[in-house]
């Protein structure tokens, strides 16, 4: 076979991941926006290593089996390099420790080059391999550690290496089935005396797995003797036995153990709990949507938001930070590696070497699969690694081992001795396509995530990526109707704050809070805040592209007037109540106070307790019965008009709403649209009027409303006013007023509404307002 | 701005992940035509075999296909049927442009030309193998199988 034909492999690999370093190294400088800061050189310690190993087992290589198959050794250097670099740029502890490992892999895989009967003596002492695997697996019921010092155990702690027997069992469990059926079924005995043996040592195998809580290498365990079992005899009742299997295990697990159960329901409905039990994998998906078709380049997604991300959830940091184009180039690597090893399955030169390169090949995919799977919610989460990727050293260690087996089959197999006859290609035909299919479905499912859905995923609430973007990305300052600032970003990229420069609009205007959310209009017109709105939609797609976060927030303009609403906080600050001022004729709205209020420069957990409620906006969330006064005032003749919210709300309405119908009253009987953010400035077409909230109505009669207003104004004051207070257990003071009807200045209507019995106070406030009105 | 120097980077770097794949898919594509056109160029020489049969009498059989099994078994290509020959006795194979004689491990052993067959073995036209006690005699079309072994 052509060897020449690898080595054109090995530059591009090579390219490829000495970019990755590079991008690497340069990702803090796009994170910060700025050439001026520390450049990250500690991965490339892991570049070098993995090129270095990559040089010697070439060269080891091409002495000892000249005649392997080409593309095996390169697509794994390659899968084992690209993890190596994410584990560093995930976590650079782990990242050295990975480098050591697969110093040691390489060396055990060139050591094992030079052992000669290696097929000879692994078929002769299967038992005896198989038996201390199980032994080395069933001492960790004993002695088991776990590097975070949680369940299960399952690990060997040896002075802080750690070594996870599982993994070996398994490849273990893949030589002992082989040379048994090697050996045995030529003889085409009956079946169940045939695999007697078999299922006794893979049940003690399963049984061990099943009391360490180790789940994930239990069901591949299973999935693993059926592919062997169908491979070596042929008969398709094996693959349907197990599935019953599986089906069964799942269905009684899901009603009989907790463990089985909490997986399933997560896996059915992770939506359910999105900050508990559903918590990761949705993390996963949103990485995943984050990284979108192109990915965020290396360095610069954050992976690390979801948990284990360097081991369970490796596939979904290389899908964040390389994008779907990254994945498919992956899952396609994987697709021509488990084909190219099926192939050496057909061409080996002895039925035991053959059933041991198909055993291997379902191993890697297999356990490839499931751990895909379960990081795009294709299958239940099973805690596996990722073949020659996942941080883990025995992970690794076993992969090189089976990668080890399958060149040495593949050099033999160019031997003299034809390949033994085949009885049927279609075990082969079946596993290799059921393989490839789980690994296109996973690719499909991968776009959907990334492409279909992802929009809709980023802009959830517990997408941490929003409140990070927050502190790289100033957010747009929100001004009063006179350019005063009332919310703005301050610092520089990287520590972006929030400050709220009038602290007694925090339930009003709202807050924006990486723990605590978003409320008021800092939360309805995120939108423009965030850039999100009101740039061109290619600014939005090249910010995307390059930072993935949004450009910088746009500036808003509301049509409060500090100078009053001052004024208006003062007179209110001891007191519980709200008072809305607004231009009866434009709508706009001058004075919003609503107290007890906070200060959102001091956000903590004792506010959402407090019995006051200061986060709530009492002037448009706060509901309030309307007197009996008030209620019968527009009942009684002559104007027989009832409110239009009096019958839908049970009486009930929010002081905003009695200032638009004090709007009406001055304003010849309409009621014009409320509106708070009058404008936003965008960078193309300067300040750009936002539409109002609601719709203009017509209330009264102009007749009507001129004749009510005149019955409740006074000789003293210029302006109307309809006090109304009730001593009940409710103890409320409402006030509507407003200019005349044939005011010549700016027509002005007002509402006050006092949780407690103050008619001065109240009194005080209008007279404040509108004595001075122009 | 490092931004879309990074882009020009993160490019190169998803292009260098594809133009792998498209020289690992382009190579594969090399290997299956050359398979193909050694599979095509390697056609199996006729063979001719001589045995006794069920009957006692001569019987001679003609082989276009590269593997003929030679046993009791019913199912065998050539069926012999005697007590000194094993179900599956001798396997005759052709790969590397010749023709092999294999025992597989039968009760009483083949014979090459009179001598004990240990390993898979290259037979000539007119060679005698013996199975058990059944003599068989094999003819090769020597011209097809010379033209071959040049062209490998």
């Amino acid at each position: 076979m052509d060897i020449s034909s690898k080595k054109h492999l090995f530059p591009f690999s090579t390219l490829f991941l000495g970019l990755y370093s590079l991008i690497l190294s340069l990702s803090p400088a796009l994170r910060a926006r700025s050439w001026d800061v520390d450049y990250l050189y500690a991965h490339w310690l892991g570049f070098f290593t993995w090129l270095f190993l990559n040089w010697l087992a070439e060269k080891h290589l091409d002495a000892k089996i000249p005649d392997r198959d080409p593309y095996l050794f390169p697509l794994a250097s390659l899968f084992s390099g690209w993890g190596l670099l994410t584990i560093w740029r995930l976590l650079p502890n782990f990242g050295l420790r990975q480098s050591l490992w697969l110093a040691l892999s390489v060396t055990v895989m060139l050591l094992g080059l030079r052992w000669r009967k290696i097929f000879i003596t692994l078929r002769r002492y299967k038992y005896i391999l198989l038996s201390s695997g199980l032994l080395l697996t069933a001492l960790t019921l004993i002695f088991g550690a776990n590097p975070l010092d949680i369940e299960p155990r399952l690990w060997f702690n040896f002075g802080g290496i750690y070594l996870q027997p599982s993994e070996l069992l398994k490849l273990l469990l893949v030589i002992y089935l082989s040379a048994y059926l090697a050996d045995r079924v030529p003889i085409r005995n009956k079946f169940f005396p045939l695999i007697f043996p078999t299922l006794f040592l893979g049940g003690i195998a399963l049984l061990l797995l099943v009391v360490q809580r180790d789940l994930g290498t239990a069901s591949i365990l299973v999935m693993l003797y059926a592919s062997i079992l169908y491979i070596a005899t042929g008969r398709k009742r094996v693959l349907l036995g197990n599935a019953i299997i599986l089906l069964a295990i799942g269905f009684f697990g899901y009603h009989f153990s907790q463990t089985i159960h909490t997986r399933l329901a997560i896996w059915l409905s992770p939506w359910d709990d999105p900050s508990g039990f559903g918590y990761q994998i949705i993390q996963s998906l949103m990485a995943i949507a984050n990284g979108g078709l192109w990915g965020r380049g290396a360095g610069i997604g954050s992976p690390l938001f979801v948990p284990v991300a360097h081991s369970d959830f490796i596939f979904t940091a290389i899908a964040e930070e390389t994008g779907l184009a990254g994945t498919l180039g992956l899952l396609t690597l994987f697709g021509i590696f488990l084909s190219r090893s099926m192939i050496i399955a057909l061409r080996a030169p002895n039925r035991f070497q053959r059933i041991l390169a198909s055993g291997l090949t379902a191993y890697l995919g297999i356990q490839s699969l499931l751990i895909i799977g379960g990081n795009l919610r294709l299958l239940p989460l099973t805690g596996v690694t990722l073949p020659f990727i996942s941080y883990g050293g025995s992970s690794l260690l076993t992969s090189y081992l089976a990668l080890l087996l399958l060149l040495k089959i593949s050099n033999e197999s160019e031997g003299s001795t034809p390949p033994p006859f085949l009885w049927s290609t279609r075990p082969y035909h079946l596993l290799t396509a059921i393989l490839l299919i789980g690994l296109i479905t996973s690719a499909l499912l991968n776009g959907w995530w990334a492409v279909v859905r992802g929009p809709d995923l980023l802009t959830r609430s517990d997408n941490p990526r929003r409140a990070q973007a927050d502190f790289y990305v100033p957010r747009g300052n929100i001004l009063d109707r006179n350019n005063a600032e009332i919310n703005i970003t301050t610092g520089e990229s990287g520590n972006y704050l929030r400050e709220y420069l009038y602290p007694e609009l925090s339930s009003v205007v709202g807050y924006t809070n990486s723990v605590y959310g978003q409320a008021g209009i800092e939360s309805s017109l995120d939108g423009y805040l965030r850039g999100l709105d009101g740039n061109p939609a290619t600014l939005v797609w090249w910010n995307n592209l390059l930072y993935g976060q949004p450009p910088n927030g746009l500036n808003l303009r509301l049509s409060l007037d500090i100078g009053l609403q001052e004024d208006v906080d003062e007179r209110l600050s001891k007191h519980k109540g709200a008072v809305v001022l607004v231009n009866a004729e434009s709508g706009e709205i001058l004075v919003m106070a609503s107290h007890p209020t906070f200060d959102a420069n001091e956000f903590d957990d004792s506010l959402l307790n407090e019995e006051d409620s200061p986060l709530l906006n009492r002037a448009t969330q706060g509901r309030y019965p309307l007197h009996q006064t008030l209620d019968t005032l527009f009942d009684a003749p002559p104007v027989q008009i009832r409110l239009p919210f009096a019958e839908s709300e049970e009486g009930f309405v929010s002081p905003l709403e009695m200032a638009m119908v004090a709007a009406a009253l001055s304003n010849e009987g309409i009621s014009p649209a409320p509106r708070l953010a009058l404008a936003v400035d965008t960078s193309q077409s300067g300040w750009v009027i936002l539409p109002a909230l609601g719709e203009t109505a017509s209330l009264f009669s102009a007749a009507d409303a001129e004749q009510l207003i005149a019955t409740f104004s006074s000789d003293e004051e210029a302006y109307w006013q309809i006090l109304s207070t009730q001593e009940d257990e409710e103890n409320l003071t409402w006030l509507l007023a407003g200019t005349p009807a044939n005011w010549s200045g700016t027509p002005l209507a007002l509402a006050i509404l006092l949780e407690e019995n103050n008619p001065v106070l109240a009194e005080e406030i209008a007279q404040a307002l509108l004595s001075s009105a122009p | 701005m490092s931004a879309p120097f990074l882009l020009i980077l993160r490019i190169g770097m998803t292009l260098s992940l594809y133009i792998f794949m498209g020289w690992a898919f382009l190579l594969l594509w090399r290997n299956f035509k050359t398979q193909s056109e050694l599979l095509t160029s390697r056609k199996t020489p006729p063979i001719t075999i001589t045995y006794s049969g069920l009957d006692k009498k001569q019987k001679t059989k003609h082989f276009r296909t590269p593997e003929i099994t030679l046993g009791r078994d019913p199912h065998s290509e050539i069926h012999l049927e005697n007590e000194t020959v094993s179900a599956h006795h001798a396997r005759l194979s052709y790969h590397h442009g010749q023709w092999w004689l294999e025992d597989l491990n039968s009760k009483n052993g083949t014979t090459l030309n009179g001598e004990k067959l240990k390993t898979p073995t290259i037979i000539l036209g007119n060679d005698e193998i013996r199975c058990g006690k059944m003599p068989l005699t094999i003819y090769l079309s020597t011209t097809d199988l010379s033209a071959n072994t040049q062209a490998l």
